[in-house]
This record gives structure tokens, sequence and C-alpha cells, in this order.
């Protein structure tokens, strides 16, 4: 079917496979660590049962930011999909960040403001390296449109290798996984952002951290060119190595992730960079 | 809605909370997390807060410091919710009953659903006691439920309808 | 490269009433001072200063889209010489104000000053080419300041009523700044401009020092030294260029092959222009302004008079494009970009802020002139513009908010949204126009970054999109710092109240949000209509921008307007609705603070740790300062 058809079911059904995504992310988790592990629609029985519980805010604004956010991060996605440029995208995601965080200082709790600052610094870490990654791919493809990356010939992985570690290790920033969870960190601050959330609101948050999954990983995808079987092989790698990372490293504090992304992903990054514009 | 309370016992969220016990409950529920016995399989999950959980499960006899503590953890959460005492110590104070710093137990302060006896429980008890609370969870609704002695002064002495 | 424009000298006969409109946009506001000075009433002074609006507004019209762009004007001769008569009167009372207040830079600077215009007018020839030259872009900052000069100085009417001694010579000083606005950008003679500059610096010096007290006098002398900075260079310049080519005109300057310039005269003009902008490590004296009262702040700090710096950079652009000094200025005003969000985020004061949050994005506007290509001069006066409508707006919020509601500090904004939702949401308005999609100053950025990513091989290139991104993340960072603690409140919604605010207040807020956002609506066809022409004229190149029905086309990637809608959709929502939704069915909770009831009082972070760095971000960036002249101006 058409490429824009094909990206249109996509967005729209965007929730259940990112849903499917966290599933299956729950039940490797938990293999890794010698259980079982929920069964694979875990999240929608979360969904499920946090429709059915009775409302309970601390004021409206900040519920009304809960929705904001699943909005814009559902939007930042569509405009990934189906616009034209992938610069764009990357900027649109700083409006659910926008929207999380206005909507975490706006109570008068602790954690919340805490967990909010904190994520102000996670977008400090993985912002200017999503900006630098579209560069890069601007330089092998040509173009920073979404049709020309995935028909494009040859591998972008063979030509910009350093910049895709570099975003691998980035991903713990922008997912909340740990080593870089700091705006999570359970023991330390209870969730964060989004600890006053509760009931149908706390579901926009959930359903809204999938489609960041999706976001994330298309990302990565994007990395095979146009062998789409290398993009899935290199998504699944991706996925296995961010989860077992997560189980088996301990949290940094905020200044080591910001130091780790500023003086040793973007300095290398840069330099792959530099190489490929000076080899060609 | 009835669609949706199908699913509701499919994903119950705990929260665990201390009233001042010996830890010997509080060991036996971390090992229920463990990979021997779980309880992720049942899609609970431990969480931290009030707001996002469903089920308060309670130890230890209730000290007079944590009284209060209890009962705004219990307003906090959202209906429907069902309580778990868990241990000899929540029963009824267990081994330091009638001391000078206990109430005696969990049912004086907060309505209980499920009692879980044993000091302490084993760990297949309080499966057993989750399992029996997501039954009867399953059936509650979404209408309210106030603790032992609810009142207006009970509310404005735990700080829950001013603000500063 | 020959310039198009050397034989379009237009006789003022023919075009009589261009030349009208534009001595009338120099003239008038003088006038209209001189009357507002002399009357000392509130009627006049209140009526005069909402009249600027429409016929300033009419003449800037009138001038942009005739037809007859660009041309030169020819002035009289007694007009040279009564400047240059001003001029050494000018720096004689800088002399006199140094000698007076005891400080030796001033006096020194100026003594230093009145030698080198001796030698510049001893050594200056004759010239024919015209004094005045009216193109689009003069054009375009006439529009500027009629737009969003002007309702600051109707701001001012009132702002000046809430106990403050002088309204009146106060407002007169300001429109009389119009007026000098409207000249400096209409030159072409270099030593004029010189005059102009100083007379800016002038401005500068009497606002603000206007409350009269020891830390705002001491303030002034500090801003006219570091100007009179930024006026010795340009002395040395008009020098270097008089001795070697004999030029000293702008249209001149460009009409010559760039090889045969001395490159050392252009290192000074820029070095006048980085002084002018407050880039670091010259900065102090815009941080220092902030004492004054808040319309003098809005105008000459952030909306008008700091803009010369960007627009003098654009003008000699086409002749220092591709060049060492080029490269060097890019690394310069990037790093000053980066580093002025970084050290806001340390302050506490809210005025500061909008000050070095305006060092920044001044960088960034010189970062793109200098670029020089034809999409990078559209990028840069896409940021003036959006730039001055966004800082003229928040100074005016924090205007109202000093006098209404008496909160200077970032702690004193703690719960703002209980006392004051309205201005509230203006700065919160104000703060999404200069970050976030799709507003203006994102197109800009998105611009550079579109445009760069073409001819990444050299290094500056690369280091300029990781300024771009590293310092549009900062100022995120920062704006949202400074929202979040406005927007705490008590989980209460019934507490708010509305305080009525002064209708002159309202009204200067209304207009510019309403134009902010017909502006972010239509901005595909307003670049491509509007600006397109001034940049091509500019830059001599074709322009690659186009509008397709409402979306922005650059180069073959694409804006949408259904992305632009929905961003702004969304923003919207974020930023107005929840001052007006309640849900009322829905049970209210405490915040969790596991089940403990402690008073609440929660600040916010003050980042101490840059605060240490501080120094050596300022050392840093003097030695990139004398990498700039030195290197970039040929001096080795």
């Amino acid at each position: 079917m058409k490429f824009e058809t094909l990206m249109f079911l996509l967005t729209l059904f965007a929730p259940i496979l990112g849903g499917l995504v966290y599933g299956v992310e729950r039940i490797v988790k938990a293999r890794m660590q010698s259980r079982v592990g929920p069964p694979l629609m875990q999240p929608f029985y979360d969904f499920f049962k946090l429709m059915d519980k009775r409302p309970l805010m601390v004021h409206s604004l900040h519920a009304v930011m809960g929705i904001m956010y699943f909005i814009a991060c559902w939007f930042s996605l569509l405009v990934l999909f189906m616009g034209n440029d992938l610069l764009v995208a990357v900027f649109f995601h700083v409006i659910a960040v926008l929207a999380l965080t206005i909507g975490a200082f706006s109570v008068r709790s602790s954690y919340s403001v805490i967990g909010a600052m904190r994520e102000l610094m996670h977008m400090i870490s993985y912002e200017p390296l999503m900006v630098l990654m579209v560069v890069a791919f601007y330089e092998v493809v040509g173009s920073f449109n979404l049709k020309d990356i995935l028909n494009y010939q040859g591998i972008p992985l063979f030509e910009i290798p350093v910049v895709f570690i570099a975003f691998v290790l980035a991903i713990p920033m922008m997912l909340h996984k740990s080593p870089f969870d700091v705006a999570e960190a359970h023991q330390e601050i209870v969730g964060g952002p989004e600890i006053e959330y509760s009931g149908p609101f706390y579901e926009a948050l959930y359903t809204g951290k999938w489609i960041e999954y999706i976001y994330v990983f298309f990302f990565v995808f994007l990395f095979g060119g146009s062998h789409y079987w290398l993009g899935a092989l290199l998504v699944v790698l991706v996925f296995l190595f961010v989860n077992a990372l997560d189980n088996a490293s301990a949290r940094l504090d905020f200044r080591r992730m910001v130091k780790f992304s500023w003086f040793v992903l973007i300095p290398v990054s840069a330099l792959n960079l530099i190489f490929l514009s000076l080899w060609r | 809605m009835g669609i949706f309370s199908k699913f509701r016992k499919k994903s119950p969220w705990i929260l665990h909370y201390n009233t001042g016990g010996c830890n010997g409950c509080d060991i036996e529920i971390l090992s229920a997390l463990a990979p021997k016995f779980d309880i992720e399989r049942f899609g609970m999950l431990n969480r931290g807060n009030p707001k996002q959980s469903d089920i308060l499960l309670v130890t230890g006899p209730v000290t007079k410091r944590c009284r209060d503590v209890l009962r705004r953890l219990y307003l906090e959460m959202p209906e429907p919710k069902v309580v778990v005492a868990m241990g000899a110590c929540a029963h009824g104070g267990g081994i330091f009953r009638d001391f000078y710093h206990v109430e005696n137990g969990v049912d004086n302060i907060i309505p209980v659903d499920v009692w879980i006896p044993g000091c302490a429980p084993r760990v297949e008890a309080l499966i057993d006691g989750m399992v029996e609370a997501v039954k009867i969870w399953e059936k509650k609704t979404k209408e309210k439920e106030y603790m032992r002695n609810h009142s207006e002064e009970l509310l404005k002495k735990l700080g829950a309808r001013d603000d500063d | 490269m020959k310039r198009h424009f050397d034989i379009i000298i237009v006789h003022f006969k023919t075009e009589g009433s261009m030349e009208f409109y534009v001595t009338a946009s120099i003239v008038l506001p003088w006038i209209a001072a001189l009357i507002i000075y002399l009357a000392k009433n509130d009627t006049v002074t209140n009526v005069l200063s909402f009249l600027m609006l429409p016929i300033l507004g009419y003449f800037a019209w009138e001038v942009y889209f005739s037809n007859t762009l660009p041309m030169l004007i020819e002035t009289p001769k007694w007009v040279g010489s009564l400047i240059t008569i001003y001029d050494f009167g000018l720096l004689g009372y800088f002399l006199y104000q140094g000698m007076k207040n005891r400080s030796i830079l001033v006096s020194a600077l100026a003594i230093l000053q009145l030698a080198l215009l001796v030698i510049v007018v001893l050594m200056i020839q004759h010239s024919d080419t015209a004094d005045i030259y009216v193109d689009k872009l003069t054009a375009f900052m006439y529009m500027i300041v009629a737009i969003i000069g002007v309702p600051i100085a109707i701001f001012a009417t009132k702002y000046m009523e809430f106990d403050e001694k002088g309204k009146h010579s106060f407002v007169a000083i300001l429109i009389w700044f119009l007026g000098v606005m409207n000249f400096a950008v209409s030159v072409n003679n270099i030593e004029w401009f010189f005059a102009l500059f100083e007379t800016t610096t002038l401005a500068s010096f009497v606002l603000i020092r206007f409350r009269m007290d020891k830390e705002a006098v001491n303030n002034a002398i500090l801003a006219l030294w570091m100007n009179q900075i930024g006026g010795v260079a340009i002395l040395f310049a008009l020098l270097m260029l008089i001795k070697t080519s004999g030029m000293y005109h702008f249209t001149d300057l460009l009409s010559v092959d760039p090889k045969m310039l001395s490159l050392a005269a252009l290192g000074f003009l820029s070095l006048s222009a980085l002084v002018k902008g407050a880039q670091m490590p010259f900065h102090k004296w815009l941080l220092g302004a902030m004492v004054a009262p808040t319309p003098v702040s809005a105008i000459l700090h952030s909306a008008t008079m700091v803009k010369i710096a960007p627009y003098l950079l654009l003008r000699i652009s086409p002749i220092i494009k591709g060049t060492l000094l080029a490269k060097l200025l890019i690394i310069t005003t990037g790093f000053v970009f980066v580093a002025a969000a970084v050290i806001a985020l340390t302050q506490d004061n809210f005025k500061k802020i909008l000050a070095y949050s305006t060092i920044s994005l001044l960088g960034l506007m010189m970062l793109a002139a200098v670029v020089g290509t034809p999409i990078a001069i559209t990028a840069s006066l896409i940021l003036i513009l959006f730039h001055a409508f966004a800082k003229g707006f928040l100074f005016v919020e924090a205007g109202v908010l000093e006098k209404v509601f008496h909160v200077k500090y970032i702690k004193e904004m703690r719960r703002l949204i209980e006392k004051a939702p309205l201005t509230l949401m203006f700065i919160f308005f104000g703060f999404l126009n200069m970050t976030f999609v799709p507003f203006g100053t994102f197109i800009g950025k998105w611009l550079m970054i579109e445009e760069v990513s073409g001819f990444l091989s050299h290094g500056s290139y690369i280091l300029l999109i990781l300024y771009v991104g590293a310092g549009s993340a900062f100022l995120s960072v920062l704006y949202m710092k400074v929202l979040g603690i406005s927007v705490r409140k008590s989980h209460g919604i019934e507490k708010i109240k509305l305080t009525p605010l002064p209708l002159r207040f309202n009204f200067v807020s209304v207009w510019y949000y309403a134009w902010l956002f017909a502006l972010t609506i239509f901005i595909a066809p307003f670049i491509s209509t509007q600006l397109v022409p001034i940049a091509g004229e500019i830059s001599g190149g074709l322009v690659n921008i186009h509008a397709d029905g409402l979306s922005l086309i650059i180069n073959h990637s694409t804006l949408y307007f259904w992305q632009i809608m929905g961003a702004l959709a969304i923003l919207l929502l974020i930023h107005a609705l929840p001052f007006f939704v309640h849900f009322k069915n829905v049970d209210t909770a405490m915040p969790y603070n596991c089940g403990e009831a402690f008073p609440r009082h929660i600040e916010t972070y003050n980042f101490v740790c840059i605060s240490k760095y501080e120094s050596y971000i300022i050392a840093f960036s003097v030695a990139l300062f004398i990498m700039v002249l030195v290197l970039g101006g040929g001096l080795l």
C-alpha cells in the first residue's frame, strides 16, 4: 500500500503497538532476572484497571498537563511519520517534555519538583545529541526527508557507526532506564514527575510512555537504510541491550549523566561527522 | 463499568506500609517479589505511592505515631481499594499487645478486608491472602469508603482539608 | 562584484514624497518629544504618544511598500557640518560627565575619542556619495520601531504614574530616541553612523541613571565607558578605511571588490557591533542597565537599540562572508549564545534573566548574519523581528509585575498563578515564543541548522550546529525553570483572584499577543513575501524559501501547515486552558509526602555548580575576542 497510508495507520495504532512493546519488555526483564513475568497483554490490563478507578487529582492544572503530555507525544509521533523533515520531529518532542515538566512543577510536593528538574537535566543530555544525529543522517543520505532515508541504498550504520553507538547509549536517558533514570528514581524520589497522577490521568502518562518507546526505536530502525531486515535486527538487538543494561547497572546521579553526554558522547559523534564530511 | 471491571483482577498494584513492626513480615513480602515466588505473574507491582495503588498491605501494630500517617495514606488512595492486614501484630497487636505506644491492630483505624494470620506468615499464605483480596476487590464499586471515626474535625486535624 | 544599486540614485525632486516620509520618520518623533517635554501635561503626553503609533506606522508602511527602494537621498552640506559640530559637543559632554563623576575610564576614553575624531575630520576627503541610504532593510527596521517601539512608550505613560518622578521628561526622551533609531538605520556615511552610535550611548546613559540613586549612576557610567569602547573601535575603523581606500560610505564599500578593503577596519567595525550587542566580555553594561525603569529595558535593551549590532553586521556581511574574520566571529558569537544561556540559569532576578536571554539571542542573530548565505540572512531577519516582539512583550509584563504585584525576584514569583493569572499567561506565551515550535525563533534556528548542514567540511560549522543545539536546550531549561516556579499552587482552584489591571497595560499586552499570534499563523506567506526580498537584496543571491499555501518550504524540507496548527493548538491548550478549566466532579487529594504533613516551602534550583565556572567562561570569551580582533582583522 502507499507509504503515507502505512505511516498513518502506524500512527493511529501506535498506542497498541507501544503497549505490546512494553509488555514484551516486562517479560524480557523478568526472564533476565530468572522470573516468569506477567502475561504479554499486561499493559492493556493496567490500562483497563486504571480507567476504572475513581478519578482523583491534586488540582486541575496538573491533571490537564497529564493529558496534554499524551497528546503531545502522539502528535510528535505523527509529525515524525507523516511529516517531511526529521529535524522538526526532534523539536516537537520538546513540547511533550514541556507539558510533563510544567505539570510536575505545579504541585507543592518535593518529589514532584525535584523530579521535574531532573527531567530537564535529561533533556539537556539527549537533545543536542539527537540534533547531531539528524545532521549525521543528512550528511550520509543528503536529505532530511524520511522517505529518502528509507530508500537509501547504502547502510547508514557503516558510515556513522560512532553516532549509532552514542545514540544507543543515550537511549536510557530518553526512556528513563538505568543507569540514567534519575528522573524516575524509585528509591530516591518515588517516581519523580509522575507521582501525583492517579487513575485516568496516570493512564494518559502511561500510554505516553509507550508512544515514546515507538518514537525512540524508530530512530534506531532508520539506521538500516532501505534494508528493512537490518533495521529490524538492529531494533531487536538494541532492545535486548538496553534491557540488559537496565538490569545490570546502578543509577548514576544527574551530574554524571550530563557530563557523560557532554564530554564523551557529543565529542565522539562530532568527530565522526567531521571525518565523514572530510572523506566525501 | 461492567466491561472494565472484568479486567480489574489482572493488575492489582500494592502499597506496602510497615507501622512499626519487627520487619519479619516485610522480609516475607520482599521474598514474594523475588524469583522463587514472583507475584509479578499476577500483574502485581509494588508501587511506592498511594495514588497509584489499589491494595494497601499493612504490617505491624499501629504505633501512635503512625496512626495519622496511616490515615493520610488511606485517604490518598482512590477507590476501589482493599486493605490487607498481614501478621499477628496487625490483627490485634500480636507480640506488642497492650503496650503503651500501640493501638491494638489496624482495624481500629481503617476498615480491613482480608486478614493474613501468622507470625510471620509464610509466603504461600501471603499469596493466598492476596488472591482473596483480589476476589473481594473485583466486587467493589467506585463509591467512597471511609476511615473509622470519620468526621470533619478528624480531617482538619490530619491536614487533609487545609492548605497554607 | 558590482552591486546593482549604485546606478539607482534617485533625484529627490521627482521622488519628493519618499524623502518626505524618511525625513518625517526621523524628525517627527523629535518634534513630538519636544512638545511633550515643554508641555508637561498629562493629556498631551498620553494623546501624543498614542498618536505616534498610527503616524509612524503609516510612514513606515509607505516607505516599505514603495517601489523605488533602494534609494540614496542627498542632503544639503550644512547637515554634515551640523552633525560634526554636534559630535564634538557630544564627546565634550561625555568628558564633562566623566570628570563630574570622577571616572577615569570615561574621561580617558572621551579624550581619546576627541583626538581620533579630530584626526578623522582632518583626513576626511570629500565624497560624492549620498549620505542617506534607504533600502528594504531600513524599512524593515522602521516597521519594527513603529510597531514594537511605540507601544512601549504608551506603556511608559502609565508605568510612570506608579510613584515615579519625571514622567514627562521620561516619555519625551523615549520618543526622541525612536527618532534617533530611525535615523541610525538610514545613514550611509560611517562618520554620521558614529555620531548616532554615540547618541544611542547618550540615550542609554541618561535613561539608566534616570532614578538618580547611587546604583543607577554607577551603572550608567559603566554603560557609558563600555559603549565608548565601541565608539573608539568605529573611529579606528574609519581611520583605516580612509587611509587605505578613501571610502567611508556603506554603499561604496559594498560596490568594490572585497579584497581591496582592509580587513582590519572591518574587524574593528565588528568589534563595535559586539560591544553594542553586549556580547561577552562586554555584557556587564546590559545587566547593570536593568536597574533602570522597565520601559528603558524594553525599548533600549531588547527591542530596538541593541538590534543595531546585528543590523551593522548585516550591512557588512557580503564583504566579510567566508573570510577568516567571519569564521572567528561565528565561534565567538556562538560561544556567547551558549554561555549566556548557561549563566542565566544561576540568576535570580527576573529582569536579569531576560537580559541574559537577550544577550544569548543577539549572539545567535549575529552568528546568522555573519554566515552570510541567503538563507542564513533570512534566519537573522526572522530572529531580529520575533525576538524584538517577544522580548518587548516579556519586559512589558515584567514591568506590570514590578509595579502592580511588587515582584522582582524569582523567589517572589512562587505561586504567582494564584495572584496574577492573566499576567502569568502572557509571560508563558512570551517564553513559549522564544524556543518552541512553531514560533519565529524556532524557525530561525531551524533555518540555520538546515543551511549549515549543507557545508560541514569546515570545523567551525559543526561547532555552529553544536552551539545551536546546546543553546536552545539550555534556553528551554531556563524558561521551564522560571515558569515552573510560578505555576506552583496549592490544591484549591477557588482561591484565584483577578486583580484589575490598568487599561493601557492591557492594551499593550494584547497588542503584542495579537501580533505574535497572527504572525505565527501566517508565518509562511509572511516570510516568503516580506523577508525573502530583503535577504535577497542584501546577499545578492536567490533565496530558496517559498510558501506553499500556509506551509513553509526550504530546500526541499517542509514545515507543513498542519504541523504549525497542531503545535500551536497544543501550546495554546497548555498555556491558556488550565486557567479556565475546572474538573467539577473529581475528588482532590493532598500531594504525596510519605503521609507526613510538614509545611511545604519549595523553592527552585539555583545551579551553584555553574556559578563557580563563571570566571573561566568570561576569561575564555576574552581570549576569543582578542583572537577575532588580531587574527580576523589581520593585524598580525
